[in-house]
């Protein structure tokens, strides 16, 4: 694992979470710096759960962590972490009466943005930064889910919090508005600490530094994409049928099979992809890579 | 596709330092808007504005009591505090409702603030109910003709119900998540203020509600009343800051300080509750005793003309317009009841204080005239007929006894002075008729007309005045004799003869009989 960040925004040591018997976090540590880090998993392997408690929302039953200097553990401590912290949850909720001002306004009053006029300048100068100037005016019931993705976005930046998380901003998008997307979450990490959780290998390779996996509620990688992505050098190649003995193999568009695993003697190798290093680094722990 | 970002995404100053306290006011503002646009707040909010007008505008020409006018501010804004309620509840519950709560509470503004800014957020709404009752009272107070103390703790009531109900709004939010909570709740407290805590003021339990109606026939004296309005006002600000702040502890604030303050408005709730329940004050009994018996050793007497008129302290300003009746009544009557020192006093039955709707009997006593607290309106023919039954039968209890065609003398003293008397007959009238027999209302016992008596005074009240007061005077002692019949006092005041049957029915009995 390189490329660690020195002064990091994050520092997590030790982040233990059980629900009933079931670990949620087992004994994980982080280190986050400035730019996007990406946060990979199959379903139930923590991601959430680890950004819920780096949010703030669930304490740790073990283990502590630092934003900003900042300890969440005493009240004063997690008023702080709050008071740097955008959070865009899953499938957000949204008030459907507010415009997306109102919304987006209603959320800065709860970050303290108290002074009205600076407010409103703030709140206008997110949803420009989303590209929803024009509707902000409109109730959210009349905006459609790629726009109001594009309001919770806009409410996890409002107050320019140092540390934003992001918990599966593109799901339900269509390639367009995830296009879009990325392209706000890009810059929204330029000069911040960005968590990314997502299951889009892609959004990870086209916007983060650095990306982390999960699996059964411990970190199994974390490192740079391009770290990521060379686990799978070697190790993935094509041919005319489905490999028995790869541990997922797929026809690809020109009717010729990709196969991820050990390979044969004399197999065709071929480039790898961070999709390929991300299921090798799974090891078939996921059900959906297993279907696959 | 791109999006072009043509703002910066940083803000230039990105740090601002703690105002959880300013947080929590600009987002009671948010609310109280939020609140102020609601449907059922506007529409209520109209509703309210238009009462007030109507009732302002209904009661032209009455003469405002001010110790009653207060109490009368508090039933509206029960209907405001119903719609805060329900407005602020929703607003409560719309994070659970929305799915906002996962992220809200990770947000720096911690529930509790949250619950704190709901509560603030009703104090525009409470705001404007206090505008509402202290217009609706300063006009009735600027009437002319107004009289009496209003009481702050009385004005306070609706007010404060409109911010008791808010508080239980948010309060019933923190304890139920479900938006049909409030609704139900409601509908089990208004059933238990029907069946348990009646809002009539009879008992103790009724002074557990909001808001104690009490009225009965006429007004009292402000000294009179007894009614705890000071304790009520203290009880229902415990139980505003009781239902406030344990809605804080559920949403979170657990703070010594709060549990403190819990315990401190439960107190001060339950000596509020104490002092209200305590029933009628000590020195009431004995005053009301004293006014209902022996007035005349609490009132004050101006002599205008003629007459005394003798007042409680707070009437003593309406005195000119009894006077006034007085004389118009005289000015038509003939013989020596034209200038007969009369005495007007004013006469309550406060024995069983407000709720009381008692008759004061007829007094006994020669040349003495019993006028009530209210005035306006009905109540003016009404004393009118009372004056000319005293110059026609000599004492109260003998006029209200009249059954023969002296009616016929007194009504028309009552009404032939009056603008438009016809008007005046039907308004004096207990069924509102000017034809056929009645009851004719007067401030101690009622009188009776007879059918063909007020043919008689219909006839009268439509011939000009002069010519028929030149009559009366003329004639005065026959017509103010109990053995003249009705068809010779129509004789003598020129109304034709009834037909025959119409005859032979009156002389069968008279108007007490029908």
């Amino acid at each position: 694992m390189s490329d660690l960040p020195t002064t990091p925004t994050v520092s997590a040591s030790g982040l233990t979470l059980r629900y009933g018997g079931t670990a949620a976090l087992d004994d994980v540590s982080v280190r986050l710096g400035e730019g996007v880090t990406g946060l990979l998993g199959p379903n139930g392997a923590g991601k959430t759960t680890l950004l819920r408690v780096l949010a703030t929302a669930v304490p740790p039953d073990k283990g502590a962590f630092t934003v900003l200097g900042n300890d969440p553990g005493t009240t004063a401590g997690r008023q702080e972490v709050r008071r740097t912290l955008g959070y865009l949850p899953q499938a957000p909720g949204f008030h459907p009466d507010f415009s997306a001002f109102e919304f987006v306004d209603y959320v800065a009053i709860l970050k303290e943005l108290t002074d009205r006029a600076a407010r409103h300048g703030e709140v206008r100068r997110v949803l420009d930064a989303v590209a929803l100037s024009d509707v902000r005016g409109k109730r959210i019931k009349k905006l459609s889910g790629g726009m109001r993705q594009r309001v919770a976005l806009a409410a996890a930046l409002v107050g320019d919090p140092g540390f934003l998380v992001l918990d599966e901003p593109t799901v339900g998008l269509d390639p367009e508005q995830r296009m879009r997307f990325r392209e706000l979450i890009a810059r929204a990490g330029e000069g911040r600490t960005v968590l990314l959780s997502t299951h889009q290998t892609e959004d990870v390779a086209m916007l983060c530094h650095r990306v982390i996996v999960m699996v059964r509620g411990r970190v199994r990688f974390e490192g740079t994409p391009a770290e990521l992505t060379a686990r799978a050098a070697g190790r993935v190649w094509s041919s005319t049928e489905r490999d028995p003995g790869a541990w997922a193999g797929w026809r690809t568009g020109t009717g010729s099979f990709r196969n991820v695993g050990e390979p044969p003697a004399g197999a065709e190798l071929v480039e790898p992809t961070l999709e390929d290093g991300y299921l090798l680094t799974l090891d078939g722990e996921s059900s959906e890579v297993a279907a696959a | 596709m791109s999006t072009v970002l043509e703002t910066p995404a940083r803000a230039v100053e990105p740090a601002h330092p703690a105002r959880p306290w300013a947080a929590v006011f600009a987002l009671a503002r948010f609310e109280a808007r939020e609140l102020r646009m609601t449907v059922s707040f506007v529409g209520i909010a109209a509703l309210y504005i238009a009462w007030i007008v109507w009732q302002s505008t209904r009661s032209e020409g009455d003469y405002p009591v001010l110790q009653d006018v207060d109490r009368a501010t508090q039933s509206m804004p029960l209907l405001m505090g119903l719609a805060v309620m329900l407005g602020v509840n929703r607003a409560v519950l719309r994070s659970h409702r929305c799915d906002t709560d996962r992220h809200f509470d990770v947000l720096v503004v911690e529930p509790w603030r949250r619950t704190v800014a709901h509560v603030l957020s009703v104090v525009p709404a409470v705001l404007f109910t206090a505008v509402c009752v202290l217009v609706q009272f300063t006009w009735a107070a600027l009437k002319p003709g107004a009289v009496g103390n209003g009481s702050p703790a009385e004005l306070a009531v609706g007010p404060l119900t409109v911010l008791l109900f808010g508080v239980v709004g948010v309060l019933l939010a923190r304890l139920f998540r479900s938006v049909f909570a409030a609704p139900v709740i409601l509908v089990l407290l208004l059933f238990g203020m029907l069946f348990v805590a009646p809002s009539s003021g009879s008992n103790w339990t009724s002074w557990l509600g909001p808001v104690v109606t009490e009225s009965g026939s006429s007004p009292f004296p402000s000294d009179l009343l007894g009614r705890p309005a000071g304790w009520h006002v203290l009880y229902l600000v415990g139980l505003v800051l009781l239902a406030a702040l344990v809605a804080v502890l559920l949403s979170g604030g657990r703070t010594t300080v709060v549990k403190v303050a819990v315990a401190g408005s439960l107190a001060l709730t339950l000596v509020g509750a104490v002092g209200q329940s305590s029933g009628t004050p000590a020195g009431s009994t004995p005053a009301r005793d004293r006014a209902t018996n022996a007035p005349e050793k609490v009132q004050s007497c101006l002599k205008r003309g003629g007459s005394t008129y003798c007042a409680f302290p707070e009437w003593t300003g309406r005195t000119a317009d009894w006077a006034e009746v007085v004389d118009r009544v005289q000015n038509l009557a003939g013989g020596s009841a034209g200038g007969e020192r009369l005495t007007v006093r004013q006469r309550i039955d406060a024995t069983y204080g407000l709720e009381t709707d008692t008759l004061i009997s007829p007094s006994t006593t020669p040349g003495q005239v019993t006028v009530g607290t209210d005035w306006g309106g009905n109540r003016v023919p009404e004393f009118a007929a009372a004056v000319a039954s005293v110059l026609v039968a000599g004492n109260e209890k003998a006029g209200s006894t009249v059954c023969d065609a002296r009616m016929v003398t007194i009504m028309w003293l009552a009404l032939g002075g009056e603008s438009d008397p016809m008007t005046a007959l039907r308004n004096v009238r207990l069924d509102d008729s000017v034809s056929g027999s009645a009851i004719v209302l007067s401030p101690t016992e009622s009188m009776s007309m007879s059918a063909e008596q007020t043919r008689i005074v219909v006839d009268l009240l439509k011939k000009p005045r002069y010519s028929v007061a030149g009559k009366v005077k003329a004639k005065w002692t026959e017509l103010t004799s109990p053995k003249t019949s009705t068809a010779r006092v129509a004789e003598l005041l020129g109304v034709p003869a009834a037909d025959k049957s119409a005859a032979k029915a009156e002389a069968d009995g008279d108007s007490c009989q029908e």
